[in-house]
């Protein structure tokens, strides 16, 4: 598998920590506990932790792995510590894990300890400087190839990535119009054929990191040439076009239907391998302010342990300490950095002239 | 304390709960509508405002644009969610059409099924490509997709028949508190069936008439479902859709939502005076009084049968349909067209697979509790204001009725949003309990149990009370022993609607949710985030004839205690 453009990734970093590094905070107390922890040989830290969070006795997580996939990953969590009380909320997403801490932060009620989120959700989090900064040896389980997820002031750990790309429903594409890069979604064959969620910032930086702003915009504008479908729910389009409903995915996981497919050997679909695929960095952040933040520590280091790792690729996500369960190696991966608001803010503006025009 | 001191305390405790639930939720929404700063940073509480938000919200073509859609959009889908909703509590509740209770009952059962399983079940029947209507016109006439639910007249259909039971529980409620001898006596002036409904029972049920209309209007403008399923796809976006993209974003721009809810407001705002302007003379509906009267059906003759098919065939299509697609789906081991290798893969996998999952089982009780304490404290807190508003004279009693009835144009998502925020900045520790979803659900149902119980209250006589009262009752008594059991028929229609959709209700106990009082519509969220819709299909059927049996048995209830026994 093609490694992940860490030249954009490092630029995304230092976009992040731009208004970080210009203005230095001093430590909160969870952070200056991380700051010790980060002297300690390794196995004396782990005991540390381990410690601490029996102290504290509980974790309160917004984990977004939805549904029975969340769950069954807490579940494993508490089996290994079952000295933590667990409260966690799980049945939210990424924006939304991030945007409740913001909530609570603002608010001044320190109440959640970590939340699971894409790195790109974090961004205002990191603006006003509410992610604890946590130093781990526990990324060094990370595979070379997913490294640049990593982020060198330490304020998320990277512990899965979600693939976004091309998929279509073999039993209404004839292997002559086979999609093969994201161009052929203009393709007057598929006209009125190709979903999309409604706009999706990941989805645009994607693209932008793959194709740069102009190419971008003019995708879009061919794609809504096309006639495209946008319609809101992942799992929703995709059954829909496993079932017959039209062609091609133009953006979603693709796990969804290679679980589908396992299940059941005759669903009809195939992902474009030959297209770039979209790669999100999803990880674990510990907030500033965590009031159970060994508990919290034991939780982001433990995403990376095996069991973890192992569970992710049983459950065909994407885990950084282990090979991807599905794709194979040589496919190219995209990492959909969040370019800069101005570049978001125009890209947003062109998804909304040319793909989902308001009626 | 005296019996004059009772009843100024009860006022005054419901003031002070409106005051709370109400004003307090409305305050933080146009203050926060005048803020660039989010609630908890320091210049939210500080008293420089900014119109910046209406700027934004209301000076580009888009919002006229998303106005007129919504606007279309509600006024369509109440026009025929009206006349099939008052077509359907006529027969159930005035003829001596065969089958009535039945129908009755499955008209009621289809509040069970939660929305967007309703959305998604017409998606199945009437989508283009997929849809069994398009599959079956492609395969017996050659028609390709002659059907697009994904279309404004798709929306409006859908909407209409999820608003259906609505209508009929408000006018139903109306037709059983009338009293026949008016309508004998047009009878008696040789006025036909027609006539008298069209002269007699429609004047008679304004009250009624008006808060069902009022109400579907307005239902619409905050539905969420069938604009966020079909109208997304058709190009179609309202109001409810925009606040939701907009707080789809972090971080959320709390502001501009709250400007949107603020345009929804003033359309309440004016459509509630209209109402009030429409009902202002509320003795001219008093069909409850002292004498004694039994509301009596009217025989049909023979047209009782068409009367009956027709019925049948609409609670087919409001209830039949989506919840045999359902059944079928909750069969299938992965959602295919009907076919004979579609019926030869069925099996109750789905089924098991939900009885196994242990996590279900505290939400399902969470609901269970909230569904029936939240229709009660509501009932409740109608029941007074309605009171108050109606069979009293208090100067500015009209505001109660106002305060108790805007809630309405708070959408869920805004409403849920000022909740958690304002529990964060008080410091009352009820994050993360079922109280703060019981407080904000007592905020979200008010309006629509206020307006079944108003236009009950509007039908009772104030000599009651009165009489009462010469007897030497107290207050107290006299409400509870007299007022309440005379107001069963919209107490009970109110009840259960707040309680199943209290059980039901998936935005606001989405964004209270954290480990410990998370709700039922909370596990059909998982299911459906998960793409399980087959599971979640065998939930819902297990739902439906879960709470149609309640229902059934509300109306068992209802006919061995309601107005007949209490009057007669």
């Amino acid at each position: 598998m093609a490694r992940l453009l860490t030249a954009s990734v490092v630029a995304a970093t230092a976009a992040l920590s731009a208004h970080a590094l210009a203005q230095p905070a001093p430590l909160s107390a969870p952070e200056k506990i991380y700051a010790a922890l980060a002297a300690l040989p390794k196995a004396e830290r782990s005991a540390r932790i381990e410690q601490g969070a029996r102290a504290e006795g509980k974790l309160v997580l917004v984990h977004t792995l939805r549904g029975a996939l969340g769950a069954g990953h807490v579940e494993l969590f508490h089996k290994r510590y079952p000295f933590l009380a667990l409260d966690v909320a799980g049945e939210i997403g990424s924006q939304d894990a991030a945007e409740r801490l913001l909530a609570e932060e603002t608010a001044g009620r320190h109440l959640t300890d970590a939340i699971v989120t894409a790195v790109m959700d974090l961004d205002e989090l990191i603006r006003r400087n509410q992610v604890a900064r946590y130093p781990t040896p526990a990324v060094d389980a990370i595979l070379p190839r997913y490294r640049a997820f990593i982020d060198p002031q330490n304020r998320w750990i990277p512990w899965f990535w979600s693939e976004h790309g091309i998929s279509y429903n073999t039993s209404l594409v004839p292997p002559s119009q086979t999609p093969r890069q994201w161009s052929d979604l203009c393709n007057p064959f598929f006209r009125g054929a190709v979903s999309f969620d409604p706009a999706e910032n990941r989805f645009l930086s994607g693209l932008n990191a793959m194709l740069g702003e102009a190419a971008t915009v003019r995708l879009l504008e061919c794609i809504g040439k096309n006639d495209p479908i946008v319609q809101r729910g992942h799992t929703q389009r995709m059954e829909l076009m496993l079932a017959g409903d039209h062609m091609v995915q133009g953006d979603n996981y693709l796990y969804q239907g290679v679980a589908m497919q396992r299940k059941n050997s005759a669903t009809p679909f195939a992902i474009v391998y030959s297209a770039p695929i979209l790669a999100t960095n999803d990880v674990a952040a510990i907030n500033r302010n965590a009031p159970n933040p060994y508990a919290a520590a034991l939780f982001a280091d433990w995403t990376l342990s095996a069991e973890s790792q192992a569970y992710l690729a049983k459950q065909l996500r994407g885990p950084v300490g282990l090979p991807h369960p599905y794709l194979p190696d040589n496919v190219t991966l995209i990492d959909n950095i969040d370019p800069p608001k101005e570049t978001m803010d125009r890209l947003l503006a062109a998804w909304f002239r040319h793909v989902e025009k308001p009626r | 304390m005296t019996r004059l001191g009772l009843k100024e305390a009860a006022l005054a405790l419901l003031i002070a709960v409106l005051a709370y639930q109400v004003i307090v939720p409305f305050a933080m929404i146009i203050w926060t509508s005048l803020k660039l700063a989010r609630p908890g940073e320091p210049d939210f509480l500080s008293l420089s405002f900014t119109f910046a938000n209406y700027l934004r919200a209301y000076g580009g073509e888009a919002f006229w644009r998303i106005s007129l859609n919504t606007l279309s959009f509600a006024f369509a889908a109440t026009l025929i969610a009206f006349v099939i909703g008052a077509f359907m509590a006529w027969v159930i509740e005035r003829t001596h059409t065969p089958l009535a209770g039945l129908i009755g009952v499955l008209l009621i059962g289809r509040i069970a099924i939660p929305g967007i399983l309703i959305a998604i079940s017409w998606i199945l029947v009437a989508s283009p490509n997929i849809g069994l209507i398009n599959q079956m016109a492609l395969r017996l006439a050659g028609l390709r997709n002659p059907i697009n639910i994904y279309s404004f007249s798709g929306m409006v259909f859908v909407q209409a028949l999820e608003l259906v039971p609505l209508t009929y529980l408000l006018l139903g409620a109306a037709f059983k508190a009338m009293d026949p001898r008016l309508e004998e006596a047009s009878a008696m002036t040789g006025a036909g069936h027609w006539h008298t409904l069209r002269r007699i029972s429609l004047p008679l049920a304004l009250p009624a008439v008006a808060a069902a209309l009022l109400l579907l209007f307005l239902t619409t403008i905050e539905a969420f479902e069938v604009p966020l399923l079909m109208g997304t796809r058709a190009g179609m976006r309202v109001y409810t859709t925009e606040i939701f993209y907009d707080t789809s974003r972090t971080p959320v721009d709390w502001g501009l939502s709250s400007t949107y809810a603020v345009a929804l407001l003033a359309v309440a705002i004016v459509l509630l005076f209209a109402y009030f302007r429409l009902v202002g003379h509320g003795e001219r509906y008093q069909t409850i009084t002292g004498k004694d009267f039994r509301p009596r059906r009217i025989d049909l003759g023979p047209w009782r049968y068409a009367t009956c098919v027709l019925a049948l065939a609409l609670v087919f299509l409001i209830t039949g349909v989506p919840f045999l697609m359902m059944l079928y789906a909750s069969l299938l081991p992965f959602y295919q067209v009907p076919s004979t290798a579609a019926f030869a893969s069925m099996s109750l996998d789905n089924y098991w697979t939900l009885f196994q999952n242990s996590k279900t089982v505290t939400p399902m009780i969470n609901s269970s509790i909230l569904g029936p304490a939240v229709a009660t404290a509501v009932v409740l807190v109608v029941a007074l204001i309605s009171y108050f508003v109606q069979k009293t004279r208090l100067p500015g009693r009209r505001l109660l009725d106002f305060l108790g009835f805007a809630p309405v144009a708070i959408p869920s998502v805004v409403l849920g949003a000022t909740f958690f925020w304002f529990y964060l900045i008080v410091p009352l520790p009820l994050i993360g309990t079922l109280t703060i979803i019981g407080l904000a659900y007592l905020t979200k149902y008010m309006p629509v149990a206020l307006r079944f119980v108003s236009a009950s209250m509007m039908q009772v006589h104030a000599e009651l009370d009165e009489a009462a009262q010469v007897a030497g009752g107290s207050w107290a008594r006299n409400f509870l022993k007299i007022m309440l059991p005379l107001l069963k028929p919209g107490l009970l229609a109110a009840w259960l609607w707040v309680m199943v959709h209290a059980y039901r209700e998936l935005t606001i106990a989405l964004m209270l949710a954290r480990s410990q009082n998370r709700t039922a519509s909370v596990v059909i969220f998982d299911l459906w985030e998960e793409g399980s819709f087959l599971r979640l299909g065998a939930l819902a059927v297990l739902m439906f004839g879960l709470l149609s049996v309640l229902c059934a048995l509300a109306r068992v209830i209802s006919a061995r205690f309601g107005v007949e026994e209490q009057v007669a």
